[in-house]
């Protein structure tokens, strides 16, 4: 096909805006920073920069709060999807089956994804004190447990952390079922309670396989989500007790912003966007082929 | 009707369901309730409704936020951000669903590229970027970064074109009517449903978004909300009863946007394609 310039300038004048603002703040950014990340850029000027080859990515692996923020997000994203995953599934049934304050029940369970994360952060630091406004510890002491030092024991911080994620975006997850939910046509049920099957049968046999589509979605937005998640550790622990809790955004901000190593942050930055564009692709494959 | 096993599991198991419901939203309760104690009730008692009303903690915080000038700083950047947002995408979505030539299809993709990149990657050039434009710590620096979300409005946009029918576009050509014309006259109205879940979701990442207001505002004057609850829990960390009043004054325009918008947000959902 030949393309006609003079037919087709008006409408590719539709096209200007979002090109331009696209090019000029997502693709040259990524351009730019994956130059820089092979340069020793000291910040302010461009002039005497030099070209030191991967010396910034090996430095990466050096770096021990990177080291430690790569394995901590890696545990996230893996637990993240997992746990949300397990919960949403029969939540959205329950949420879809026939109850009378249904509607009620499914804007109390996505309520929690629509603040900030931020703030949401900040409410469960308070709530997971060690000191006495700290009502977690409080319920544990009533129930005759030792209290736990929920965000500020190295290994017990990040659990808490995928706790509270778990609870913010459970609500939204289900919701992505329940739309999937209400597509499977009723005879389907009854053909199957004639034939003598179990709740639990249907369940797995019926819903769940039906269900897959809703999951190959479900599962690529946590995943993205979770290997992006700053703004929740932020607020709950600041990244610590030491770097327990620092995600992989964090360091690469606190590297470039706060201790200009910006080469180094940089290149943490474009390996970190080349594994969230891998996860997505393969996911997205992965999702095809089912 | 009478008396059946399969009636009382049923509202036994509807309890059960509310009763989750409630412990979900417990910290809400725990929240809001705190707020209204002095320090030491909320610490003698954190779950208990407050002997008295007092809202202390509401005027120091009101009087430290500076509300006004950040709710209305919320209020621009998501406004004007989420119009460009919808007018951009709209408009590329036209020729890239609509024209047949593969040049189109190039586009698309070239537009797909960035779709992944994630804000941590392209942040520090974004920087210099803004301070090149002298929008640093302007609420104009962070609408202009926000437009550049227009590419998931573009998406949106273009899936749903195969619903809108050419005849009518077609139509208004054979009676002269230029594509521009056409597009904002015809076309673009009966976008609406599209257009109205992607004003929401918008609004909502915008709205609540920390990670850029973080980086590139600095000065209390161009704060948002969200840059207010940060900015609290710095300077008063130790005065827990008034940090949980600011949050609260934040939460309350998030609530009536969603009581108002419930609806929408699920069937967003449920229409597929939004990111989380």
């Amino acid at each position: 096909m030949r393309f006609r310039w003079k037919k087709e300038v008006p409408y590719l004048l539709f096209l200007v805006p979002a090109f331009i603002v696209y090019t000029v703040l997502i693709m040259w950014p990524l351009v730019q920073a994956f130059g820089l990340s092979f340069t020793d850029w000291k910040g302010y000027t461009m002039e005497g920069l030099n070209f030191v080859g991967l010396k910034n990515y090996i430095k990466i692996f050096g770096d021990k709060e990177m080291v430690y923020a790569i394995k901590n997000t890696i545990v996230y994203a893996i637990f993240n999807p997992l746990f949300v995953t397990v919960l949403a599934v029969p939540l959205a049934v329950i949420l879809n089956s026939k109850m009378k304050t249904k509607n009620f029940q499914r804007a109390a369970f996505f309520f929690p994804s629509v603040p900030s994360a931020l703030i949401l952060g900040y409410l469960w630091s308070y709530i997971m004190s060690p000191l006495d406004y700290g009502v977690l510890n409080r319920l544990v002491t009533a129930m005759g447990l030792e209290p736990v030092l929920w965000l500020a024991h190295p290994k017990v911080a990040l659990f808490s952390v995928i706790l509270v994620s778990v609870w913010n975006v459970l609500g939204w997850h289900a919701c992505i079922y329940i739309a999937q939910l209400q597509g499977i046509p009723e005879d389907l049920f009854e053909a199957a309670r004639i034939d003598g099957a179990t709740t639990l049968q249907m369940f797995f046999r019926i819903t769940l396989p039906l269900l897959r589509p809703a999951m190959a979605t479900s599962v690529m937005l946590l995943l993205i989500n979770a290997l992006k998640i700053f703004d929740l550790p932020f607020a709950l622990t600041g990244g610590g007790p030491g770097y327990s809790t620092t995600m992989l955004s964090q360091v690469i901000i606190q590297r470039g912003f706060v201790d200009k190593m910006y080469g180094r942050s940089m290149a943490a930055a474009i390996l970190f966007c080349i594994f969230v564009v891998a996860v997505t692709v393969v996911q997205r494959k992965a999702a095809k082929e089912d | 009707m009478g008396f059946s096993w399969k009636r009382v599991r049923n509202i036994t198991g509807e309890a059960v369901m509310l009763l989750i419901c409630c412990i979900f939203l417990l910290p809400f309760y725990y929240l809001v309730v705190n707020t209204f104690k002095n320090q030491q009730e909320a610490s003698s008692a954190p779950m208990a409704l407050p002997e008295t009303i007092s809202l202390d903690n509401y005027v120091k915080a009101f009087d430290s936020m500076n509300f006004f000038r950040s709710f209305g700083n919320s209020l621009l950047i998501t406004a004007i951000s989420v119009a460009v947002i919808v007018l951009f995408g709209a408009m590329a979505a036209y020729p890239v669903a609509r024209r047949k030539h593969k040049v189109y299809k190039g586009i698309l993709l070239y537009f797909l590229l960035g779709y992944m990149v994630p804000a941590q990657t392209i942040m520090i050039p974004l920087y210099l970027t803004l301070q090149k434009m002298h929008l640093l710590n302007s609420i104009w620096g962070l609408v202009v970064i926000y437009s550049s979300w227009c590419n998931f409005a573009l998406f949106l946009y273009q899936g749903f074109f195969g619903s809108v029918p050419e005849e009518l576009e077609e139509s208004a050509k054979i009676d002269g009517c230029g594509p521009w014309k056409s597009f904002w006259l015809i076309t673009f109205p009966l976008l609406r449903p599209v257009t109205a879940t992607i004003v929401i979701f918008e609004v909502m990442w915008i709205w609540n978004d920390f990670l850029y207001p973080y980086l590139f505002l600095s000065s209390n004057k161009s704060f948002t909300l969200v840059m207010q609850v940060y900015k609290g829990v710095g300077q008063f960390s130790n005065d827990w009863g008034m940090m949980m009043a600011t949050m609260v004054i934040v939460l309350i325009p998030v609530l009536v946007f969603y009581l108002f918008m419930q609806k929408n947000i699920v069937a967003g959902i449920t229409s597929g394609s939004v990111k989380g």
